[in-house]
């Protein structure tokens, strides 16, 4: 086991290599001169040779590469250009905004779509699965721009339920302005989710010792939820686990809409302002969570299930 | 055998579609999409969709104009009618792009394995490892917006799950007694992969475009929404969308409703067609695909 | 057996009513809270930073001049703008060549408390604190966006930045033209003459900013404040809102001279008060227009501009429509002192020689169109450069080429060598991409397309755009340019050929004997010499037209019934300073909300 994960580990360095040479390739060399970019509005040709030698621009393109590399290790991505912050200040503080939304949201939606999931394994076949499948399918077609301009219309405006906007450092008093975007959110995923996990309890439904079970004169809900629902646990916390690290990325759309100062929000802006460091740094940092939550997901894997075997 | 087994699987799918009613309404709306956007190409349908009348602006929905109009008193229908060509080309031609690269690259890397394999399989994984919304707005950023580049940006950044899954299957089928067959008498590689294997595959790469169609369009909407889209100008449901918006709160529904409406349909036809072909091809993708 | 299924489903459903009534009541307490503070609440773009020298965008600069103080201002009520002592005792002594300025600064006043000082104490205010600054927005180890305003006029400024620039040791080497002979007097040497001097002196850029906060703080000055302004920061969640406290020892008084209709409107009740008169001011970072409009229509926001897209349902006729003054919203105009404008590339081959173009292109522009589809008909035709307000303004000028005629231009366009748009080739149109700038960019397309000029639409991001202005590769661009001070220099400065890119000249205009004018100009002292000078340069841009003015702007702003003092004005942008609310009848009025 210990021999598997630092294995894992590892083969970590080759990719995590491969995500820096791309960000770098793609933000480097290919997007154009980014000292252009740093030193700002009416800036001289002297300055734009300072704000290069200060990022370390003004070396060769593997200098500046291994300059790259080495800000990742010391977690010290330097100073965006549009707001001259420290980049790791940014990050640390928007890192708790997001995933004050996008936690509960997610687990929400987790418990809500393996609910009705269930229930349409129940029923399966009968009109109801296909009712529900239909309406799924529906609710991931529509744009989510269109959820959250409707619901804090009327939710938050019409009905007066909830704050149009805002946002509390305290941790308290902020569920207030995050109920109805973690509503939203939860809106928005549930269909895909639902789908998700039903085509999970399906597999299970027709495996054999499900037969097995019921031949042995087991009721039908209590095949689900002794047998089913226990086996199918499995594969949902891997996946539950792999999908945790997007969490980080806040939402793009609900923080631009109700306010909240997280990470979506943040590489919203330094998309419009081509702010290159800031979406170099949040790049690295989730695909860097990302392959830690793989690992933890695999190492997970076995533990719930002995009969997996480690390669 | 191989062409015996080959005809089976088609034969039987279409068998299944044809009883599904539900599947085959979809399918028969996505032919209505594609001929719409066709004659909205060659200039037969809608042609006036550019035509401006500054005197009409904002004229909600009446006989004349069933979707109103714009803020140039445009007709707002048959800009709609006109991102459907749009959007079907971004699918196309973006998810078009994705499937040659994944199938390819899954090929190779299956079939030849090694060296080969660990390259591509380590390409994968790192792109997998970056969250597809940087990737894909980084990418479409970096290259300029455009519908070029924008189905270019969505081509090449949507390409890793295909690669996975024709890996996986040409690792299995490279092995198998036919393929050893054709080896015997000589086939080339290139033979043997394009010739003798992918058939054997092409349901997954079929299942593969219809779900990236979807994806496609849907990314338009939100790289329109950061300003990533197509050129101004151009009648796309994202741009419609993003400048839609704002006019929501003077009033003006229309051009929300029925760009999203347009969208609605044809993204649901896409994923209940799509569900009801996996279903008859190959049951097993489900969850993978 | 199925009873236990349901159960479970129950659940869900008493979870979910649990949560729901959780945050409800939590939700009525504190609004309730919120409406017994004397607050003032606005919403504004994201904000970035609070150092005088390191931000310059216009959000951050509302905020910084909240917290910071300038040497001078301009006078809250009057029109046209006159300019005040602030921080100055007294307007400067000037000497007769116009380039020694003496100015003498206030005794008594305090920065914010803050840990850089010794004991923690805000230390008094001396004058060395200016020259240190204004040798920081000078530094072009800092390349600050504002160093423009003193770049060629202070003596000694070139040598000294060299010297820096070589080595940063030489900051502190003095610069021969800010001079303190003793703690409460600044001598500034010009190195010509400049006689919006003090204009700039009433800008952010040039606030006092203690030495020993930067010594402590460096970069980190973005995250805080330590002046002398009117309120002191509280505290700052980035990309959410920003809270600033009064500051009790502010010197700053209100203003007892007013303009035409001031006292009507109840702004000279508390003549003579010390100001700020409200506890708190909150800054909401808000980005999208829907939630902006939406919190103002609740009474969470006290002033607001108007999304453009809301403008129909609020105005009607140029005032309040109905229905909200009815719950005691009131409009504010004020003119915009600004000028939107199409720039053309003049380093093009294609436009460089060829006027009769130009004057096609010009005589094309469905400008009424324009001001009616995105500015809600809050504007006016632009005759020329410079805005109306401005001294040098002539009501009376009109330019024919500006006029709106479709044959005209198509005339012109033939004689220009493309008869019917043949043989030109398409135009690359370049427009920032925002939704409002996209849409403008189609009635350019749509204008053109009426004389067979095809033009294609380039949209890029904002630094994508500013790079290309400073490369000078693009061909046709739209523009607006507001007044940094009410001044029409300000404005002529756009065409000047040293200005050229990366300067603000984008058009990259060049014309001998407009420099010499501007040059001239710039020795001569505000009266009427100057302005004809000014309106010589006016009649060469309208002749040669390098960029076709299009509009100036006019500035609505809403505020609620419980807001007394308010009166717009882009260039004053400490303007928050002077408001005061009614808390009790923010209560009463808000219910009706």
């Amino acid at each position: 086991m210990l021999k598997y994960v630092l294995k894992r580990l590892l083969y970590m360095i080759p990719i995590l290599l491969g995500v820096t040479l791309i960000t770098f390739l793609l933000f480097n060399v290919v997007g154009g001169d980014p000292a252009l970019q740093a030193a700002g509005r009416y800036a001289t040709p002297e300055q734009v040779q300072l704000v290069k030698a200060e990022l370390g621009l003004d070396r060769g393109l593997p200098a500046q590469y291994l300059f790259f590399v080495k800000q990742i290790v010391s977690f010290d991505f330097g100073r965006s250009w549009s707001t001259k912050q420290t980049i790791s200040k940014m990050i640390m503080d928007g890192v708790g905004a997001s995933l004050s939304l996008t936690i509960p949201a997610f687990f929400l939606t987790v418990f809500l779509s393996i609910s009705i999931a269930l229930l349409i394994a129940y029923f399966r076949g009968t009109f109801v699965d296909r009712a529900i499948f239909v309406i799924c399918l529906a609710a991931i077609s529509l744009s989510s721009l269109v959820y959250i301009l409707y619901m804090q219309y009327y939710f938050s405006f019409q009905l007066g339920l909830f704050p149009i906007s805002g946002w509390s450092p305290d941790w308290l008093e902020r569920w207030e302005y995050l109920t109805l975007p973690i509503f939203i959110f939860v809106s928005i995923s549930l269909g895909g989710s639902v789908i998700f996990y039903r085509t999970i309890f399906m597999d299970e439904i027709f495996q054999d010792y499900v037969r097995t079970a019921r031949a042995k004169g087991l009721s039908h809900t209590a095949v689900l939820f002794k047998h089913i629902l226990r086996n199918a646990l499995i594969p949902i916390i891997t996946i539950v686990v792999i999908e945790m690290p997007a969490l980080i990325l806040g939402s793009l759309l609900l923080e631009s809409y109700f306010g909240i100062p997280g990470l979506g929000g943040m590489i919203f802006q330094a998309l419009q302002s081509a702010d290159f460091p800031v979406i170099k740094a949040m790049t690295f940092i989730s695909a860097f969570l990302y392959m830690i939550f793989q690992l933890i997901s695999d190492v997970l894997y076995v533990v719930v299930d002995p009969k997996v075997q480690l390669k | 055998m191989k062409g015996v087994k080959n005809n089976s699987i088609w034969l039987d799918a279409f068998f299944k579609l044809k009883k599904n009613k539900l599947a085959f309404t979809c399918l028969i709306i996505i032919i209505f999409y594609f001929a719409a956007g066709l004659l909205c190409a060659l200039g037969v349908l809608f042609p006036h969709y550019a035509l401006t009348n500054n005197d009409r602006s904002y004229l909600p929905p009446s006989p004349e104009d069933w979707f109103g109009t714009d803020i140039f008193g445009r007709d707002v229908l048959a800009r709609s009618f006109h991102g459907i060509k749009i959007s079907l080309t971004v699918g196309l031609a973006g998810t078009g792009l994705s499937v040659v690269i994944g199938s390819i690259f899954g090929a190779i890397a299956g079939y030849f394995g090694k060296v080969t394999d660990d390259l591509i399989v380590w390409l994968y994984t790192t792109l997998d490892t970056i969250p597809y919304i940087l990737l894909l707005a980084g990418m479409s950023f970096v290259l300029g917006g455009g519908l070029g580049t924008l189905c270019f940006a969505i081509g090449i950044t949507s390409w890793v799950n295909l690669c996975r899954l024709i890996r996986a299957e040409f690792m299995k089928h490279r092995e198998k007694e036919y393929v050893h067959a054709a080896t015997a008498i000589g086939s080339s590689h290139f033979r043997k992969i394009f010739v003798h294997i992918f058939p054997n595959v092409f349901h997954i790469i079929i299942i593969n475009f219809s779900l990236g169609f979807i994806g496609a369009i849907k990314s338009e909407v939100i790289l329109s929404y950061l300003g990533l889209g197509v050129e101004p100008g151009t009648p796309s449901w994202g741009l419609m969308i993003t400048d839609a918006r704002l006019e929501l709160s003077r009033g003006v529904w229309w051009g929300l409703a029925a760009a999203s409406a347009l969208m609605f349909i044809l993204v649901l036809a896409f994923n209940l067609f799509t569900d009801a072909l996996r279903e008859a091809l190959d049951p097993k993708l489900r969850g993978k695909l | 057996m199925k009873r236990v299924f349901c159960s479970s489903n129950l659940k869900v459903g008493f979870a979910g009513a649990f949560f729901l009534s959780i945050a409800l009541s939590l939700i009525s307490c504190t609004s309730k809270k919120n409406n017994l503070a004397n607050e003032l609440r606005i919403a504004s773009a994201n904000l970035k930073g609070l150092d005088p020298v390191a931000t310059g965008d216009e959000t951050s600069s509302n905020v910084i001049a909240l917290l910071y103080d300038t040497l001078f201002q301009y006078q809250y009520l009057k029109r046209p703008l006159t300019i005040e002592p602030n921080l100055a005792d007294g307007m400067p002594q000037v000497s007769k060549d116009g380039l020694v300025h003496t100015i003498k600064i206030k005794k008594g006043i305090f920065f914010s408390d803050d840990a850089s000082f010794s004991g923690g104490k805000g230390r008094e205010l001396v004058s060395q604190d200016f020259v240190y600054s204004w040798k920081r927005l000078c530094d072009p180890r800092l390349a600050s966006e504002g160093f423009w305003l003193f770049d060629g006029k202070v003596e000694g400024l070139d040598d000294w930045r060299k010297a820096v620039q070589k080595d940063g040791k030489n900051f502190d080497a003095p610069v021969p033209g800010f001079q303190t002979p003793d703690s409460s007097t600044i001598v500034i040497k010009l190195s010509r003459p400049f006689y919006q001097l003090h204009n700039i002196l009433a800008m952010v850029y040039t606030a006092p900013v203690p030495k020993e906060a930067v010594d402590k703080y460096g970069k980190e000055m973005v995250n805080h404040a330590v002046g002398t302004g009117p309120f002191r920061l509280e505290s700052w969640t980035r990309n959410s809102q920003i809270s600033l406290v009064k500051n009790p020892h502010y010197h700053g008084v209100y203003p007892s001279v007013g303009d035409t209709g001031d006292a009507e409107k109840g702004r000279l009740a508390m003549a003579g008060q010390k100001i700020p008169f409200v506890d708190r001011l909150i800054f909401y970072e808000i980005v999208e227009d829907q939630p902006i409009w939406l919190k103002f229509l609740k009474g969470d926001t006290d002033i607001t501009a108007i999304p453009k897209d809301n403008f129909d349902a609020a105005i009607k006729n140029k005032d309040v429509a109905p229905d909200l003054a009815a719950k005691g919203v009131k409009l504010d105009r004020a003119p915009g002192y600004d000028l939107t404008y199409t720039s053309f590339n003049m380093l093009d081959p294609l436009f460089k020689n060829n006027v009769n173009l130009r004057y096609a292109v010009a005589q094309a522009q469905d400008t009424k169109t324009t001001i009616e589809k995105f500015q809600n008909g809050r504007g006016i035709e632009a005759q020329s450069i410079i805005p109306p307000e401005l001294e040098s303004y002539d009501p009376n000028f009109k330019n024919a080429r500006l006029e709106f005629k479709v044959e005209k231009a198509k005339e012109y366009l033939a004689i220009a060598g493309y008869p019917g748009g043949k043989g030109l080739p398409e135009l690359e149109y370049m427009v920032t991409n925002s939704s409002t700038a996209r849409q403008g960019a189609e009635l350019f397309q749509t204008d053109l397309g009426r004389l067979g000029i095809k033009v294609k639409i380039s949209a890029v991001s904002w630094p994508q755009f500013l790079e290309r202005l400073r490369d000078r590769k693009f061909q046709v661009t739209g523009a607006a340019w507001v007044a940094d001070y009410p001044d029409a220099e300000n404005f002529l400065a756009l065409l000047y050929s040293k200005n050229a890119s990366p300067g603000p000249n984008n058009s990259n205009f060049s014309n001998p004997e407009f420099d010499k004018l501007f040059e001239q100009a710039a020795r001569t002292p505000p009266g009427p010499a100057r302005n004809a000078l000014y309106q010589k340069m006016r009649d060469i841009s309208a002749e040669q037209l390098p960029i076709i003015p299009s509009t100036h702007r006019e500035g609505y702003s809403l505020y609620h019934g419980w807001v007394t003092n308010y009166k717009a004005n882009s260039v004053i942008v400490d303007r928050f300073k002077y408001v005061q609310i009614d808390v009790p009848k923010r209560t009463q009025l808000k219910e009706k909300l």
